[in-house]
């Protein structure tokens, strides 16, 4: 097989079956993480009838949605109303195409990354990316025909664009320090800087989470899907399949969140104090961890607080959100903005 | 004192503190009951399915006259008896039929009943009275509510043969009828 | 049947209007809310009722007075301790009869558990309809508790049927005050715990502070009573002014809220827990002995007349209102329901606000359909 072949073929398409694979996996599971999270908070114990202690639920849930009705209201709009899910999952799933889950490493001779693609301008991409998600909820909530629905869609068009704007700010700071917009430059950078960035930009990373909350509709920001509100939001009128992609996306960017805060923050696959500790890890008892095994751990943290909001807050009203966006985090980020710019500046940055 | 009420009113502690009571819920023992494995046993007043005695039963109709929504149907009629050698008559049971499915256990027709033990009561600590055919399953007669025929026994339930709760609220004084533990 | 007022189209203006309930997931059961919103902002809401109308005031007037109490445990459906409570005093007093004292604390023991039964349902549904979700199941923990305690007493856990004109059918079972001293006693480190989780909450608060205000002023015009009433301000309580039962025998202070809003009436919710647990804990000392019914006949038949009773439920006053011919069955038997009243004053409370404050107020208002329907 000729090398140009392997390479922009074979390998990539392996590689897009592959993440595509798991991160389905993930999010289908990560519904059952929930799940049991939740519970084990609530004193019950979710799930355990599927499958050994219910670890087949998510399978069960999604063999149920695919062969459920697909009901349409008869006033929606037919086209859209079929978009919508689309343009929800797609780009949720095309973020995935350039987060570094480990660093490269050799097989048989290739030298694999463990991601799709290092775009020179990764952040930017998923920044645009992940904001076309919008559409998809804006425009399912208004093609359903349905006054909850339109809601939940213009709440949740108030709500991301008004979040993106200090959550932009706030990986400002980290594209500052790294001097890079390539995520797996970033991941190098606090590798030779020894810091993750989390120490030196822990207001843009408490502003990133937050607004990464936000972002994904999730509690206490899940003012458009808010159950006791507006039944199910904007998707309340979808069902199976449809309804199970936004649900699939949803899941889907809390993964892209946290991973991106994990590349962003806590120096993606690295061990924690990667060169103040680095004859530790070194060490025999501690090397065999493999540094995927770091970025997942990371991320699975940040998916477990997700879960324990969820499980801790009520709901903010959505003026109250927009308040807590325009008057607190926007101002908030531009300042700590100018100032870790000025700490770059003058002390050259976590170098 | 000023500074501090700043600072608490920036840094969300009461928030921490909130996440902190129900990360400690996270390991707390759970309160399920994997139900169809494990079936709490009621407490002994505990008003379930009807039990029935027919040699009990004097036909006074004080059980149907009590009971809230009428769901008590008896029919009767009287028989020339020789008790002692002298020709009695006695009120005899034809029909003892209650309406299961409409019945909300309000307890009224065992409190009702004049006789000593009773003879109809509902401290049979039966919860499982669910149905595919209510009309079917769930309407006895004098026979079915003294066999209960399609009830299922399980832990801790009483049968109508097996009698009332010496301590239920108009239950058998002790000794009549032996409940099983 | 006409249409209501609030069905009829706006041609000429933005609004839009949305119909909550009967189905949602936020309206305490069937209650229907036309709202007519501006954007978010609510112009006027307009409750609708009758879902779960059952008759259940004409149903009394076929009963027997003991036939009616399983009736009325279906009005108010999380609190039927009291409801039984306020018909058996209503009949009582037109009949003249004085319960055993040792009945009378019976009474009181079960309509104070009840009434923290109901407290924490209101709770868990109310911070559920405010997005914290945790606290239902954490409520209901401590509900089961008292429901088992019911179910032990009087073999019922919901609809209990617990009481009879005259007295108490059953005297507690063996070593049931022991079990009720050790969950009145843990209880109120329990509410503390929830508090942790909501009072000082910024989220909560912000949900909270300043939404659904009703001045004490208004709050009298527009009858309402219960919490709904003491969260504005006005120290009204039927145990204290018109005491029932042994009531003025045991010591409990009646919370009252300031500002009449809905943290307010959260707040005086959480202390009334309290002081329930006070009363039952004096209610256990203080217990007597003694037979638990009064000599009343088999067949009861109040004397002509009628008579108007009143018991402090968990949602408000709730009064029973009997008429009697001297027959077996009550002549009318009329129910003030503390729900109906209250809800009334809904659309005073909402008009300016959002949609999630509607759901906030709905909330703290505590209502039970099956009370307001009958």
């Amino acid at each position: 097989m000729p090398a140009p072949l392997m390479t922009y073929l074979v390998i990539p398409l392996v590689k897009i079956v592959v993440i595509l694979a798991v991160v389905i996996l993930l999010a289908a599971y990560m519904s059952y993480f929930e799940r049991k999270v939740l519970a084990y908070m609530q004193i019950r114990i979710g799930p355990n009838r599927v499958g050994p202690r219910g670890w087949l639920q998510p399978i069960a849930d999604a063999l149920k949605l695919l062969v459920k009705e697909d009901i349409v209201p008869s006033r929606a709009e037919k086209l859209v109303y079929f978009l919508g899910p689309v343009l929800v999952v797609v780009p949720a799933l095309l973020v995935f195409s350039v987060i570094p889950f480990g660093p490269a490493f050799k097989v048989a001779g290739h030298v694999v990354t463990p991601y799709l693609t290092d775009v020179n301008i990764g952040i930017l991409f998923i920044l645009a990316v992940s904001s076309i998600g919008v559409y998809g909820v804006i425009l399912g909530g208004w093609a359903s025909n349905n006054k909850y629905s339109m809601m939940g869609g213009l709440r949740s068009a108030a709500q991301l664009v008004s979040y993106e704007v200090p959550m932009g700010l706030s990986v400002v700071t980290v594209l500052l320090m790294a001097n890079s917009l390539s995520l797996v430059k970033i991941v190098e950078a606090q590798q030779r800087s020894g810091v993750w960035y989390v120490f030196p930009g822990f207001i843009a990373f408490f502003i990133y989470f937050v607004c990464g909350v936000a972002e994904t509709n999730r509690n206490p920001f899940d003012l458009p899907e808010a159950e006791s509100e507006l039944v199910a939001g904007f998707h309340t009128e979808y069902s199976g399949m449809k309804f199970a992609f936004y649900f699939l996306a949803e899941y889907a960017n809390m993964v892209v969140i946290s991973s991106i805060a994990t590349v962003l923050f806590l120096g993606g696959w690295l061990p924690p104090f990667p060169n103040a500790l680095a004859a530790l890890w070194a060490s025999p008892a501690l090397a065999w961890i493999p540094p995927v095994a770091w970025f997942v751990l990371k991320m699975a943290a940040f998916l477990f607080v997700y879960i324990w909001f969820r499980g801790t807050f009520p709901r903010y009203r959505f003026d109250q959100l927009m308040a807590l966006g325009w008057k607190v985090f926007i101002p908030v980020s531009l300042v700590n903005l100018m100032a870790v710019g000025l700490g770059v500046l003058l002390i050259g940055g976590p170098r | 004192m000023r500074f501090w009420g700043f600072l608490a009113s920036v840094i969300p502690f009461e928030l921490a503190q909130g996440l902190g009571v129900t990360g400690r819920f996270f390991f707390k023992r759970k309160a399920t009951i994997q139900y169809p494995e494990v079936k709490p046993v009621p407490k002994d007043r505990f008003r379930g399915m009807f039990g029935f005695s027919e040699e009990r039963c004097i036909a006074c109709h004080a059980c149907a006259k009590a009971c809230p929504i009428a769901i008590i149907h008896i029919q009767d009629h009287f028989e020339e008896v020789e008790v002692e050698g002298k020709k009695r008559k006695k009120k005899v049971l034809d029909r003892y039929d209650i309406d299961v499915k409409r019945c909300m256990f309000c307890g009224l027709c065992e409190e009702a009943c004049p006789t000593k033990p009773v003879a109809i009561w509902l401290t049979s600590k039966s919860y499982e009275a669910a149905a595919y055919e209510r009309n079917e399953r769930l309407y006895f007669d004098k026979g079915r509510l003294q066999s209960w025929d399609g009830v299922r026994p399980y832990p801790g339930v009483l049968t109508p043969a097996q009698g009332q709760l010496p301590e239920a609220p108009g239950g058998a004084p002790a000794g009549s009828a032996e409940p099983k533990p | 049947m006409s249409e209501p007022e609030a069905l009829k189209p706006f041609p000429d203006s933005e609004e839009m209007e949305i119909s909550f309930g009967p189905q949602h997931p936020a309206t305490h059961g069937v209650l229907r809310v036309i709202v007519k919103l501006d954007g978010e902002r609510i112009v006027d809401a307009k409750p609708v009722i009758g879902y779960l109308h059952r008759g259940t005031e004409k149903i009394f007037e076929r009963e027997t007075y003991n036939g009616t109490i399983p009736h009325t445990d279906r009005m108010d459906y999380t609190a039927a301790a009291t409801n039984n409570q306020g018909l058996v005093g209503a009949v009582e007093k037109l009949m003249g009869v004085t319960v055993p004292p040792r009945a009378a604390y019976i009474r009181m023991i079960l309509a104070e558990l009840q009434r923290i039964a109901s407290h924490t349902i209101w709770l868990g549904t109310h911070a559920l309809d405010i997005g914290a979700q945790s606290p239902f199941f954490y409520t209901f923990e401590e509900r089961e508790k008292i429901l088992d305690l019911f179910e032990e007493y009087c073999g019922a856990r919901l609809t209990l049927n617990a009481m009879r004109v005259g007295g108490q059918p059953y005297d507690l079972p063996e070593g049931w005050t022991g079990r009720c001293r050790t969950f009145v006693d843990q209880l109120p480190a329990r509410v503390a715990e929830w508090e942790r989780l909501l009072t000082a909450n910024r989220i909560w608060k912000l949900r909270t502070v300043g939404v659904g205000v009703i001045s004490a002023a208004d709050a009298i015009e527009w009858g309402l009573t219960g919490p709904p009433l003491r969260g504005s301000g006005v120290k009204w309580d039927v145990r204290k002014v018109f005491p029932y039962d042994r009531y003025d025998e045991v010591a409990f202070e009646i919370p009252t809220g300031a500002g009449g809003d809905t943290y307010d009436r959260y707040l005086v919710r959480m202390e009334e827990m309290r002081q329930s647990v006070r009363i039952v804990q004096q209610c256990l000392a203080k217990l007597p002995d003694g037979p638990v019914m009064a000599k009343v006949p088999k067949v009861i038949k109040p004397p002509k007349g009628d008579v108007y009773f009143s018991v402090e439920g968990p949602k408000g006053e709730l009064g029973y209102y009997v008429v009697s011919d001297g027959g077996t069955n009550p002549y009318r038997l009329h129910v003030r329901p503390a729900c109906f009243i209250n809800l009334q004053a809904l659309p005073e409370m909402v008009r300016g606000q959002l949609v999630a404050d509607l759901i906030a107020v709905i909330g703290t208002l505590d209502i039970v359909l099956g009370e307001i329907d009958r």
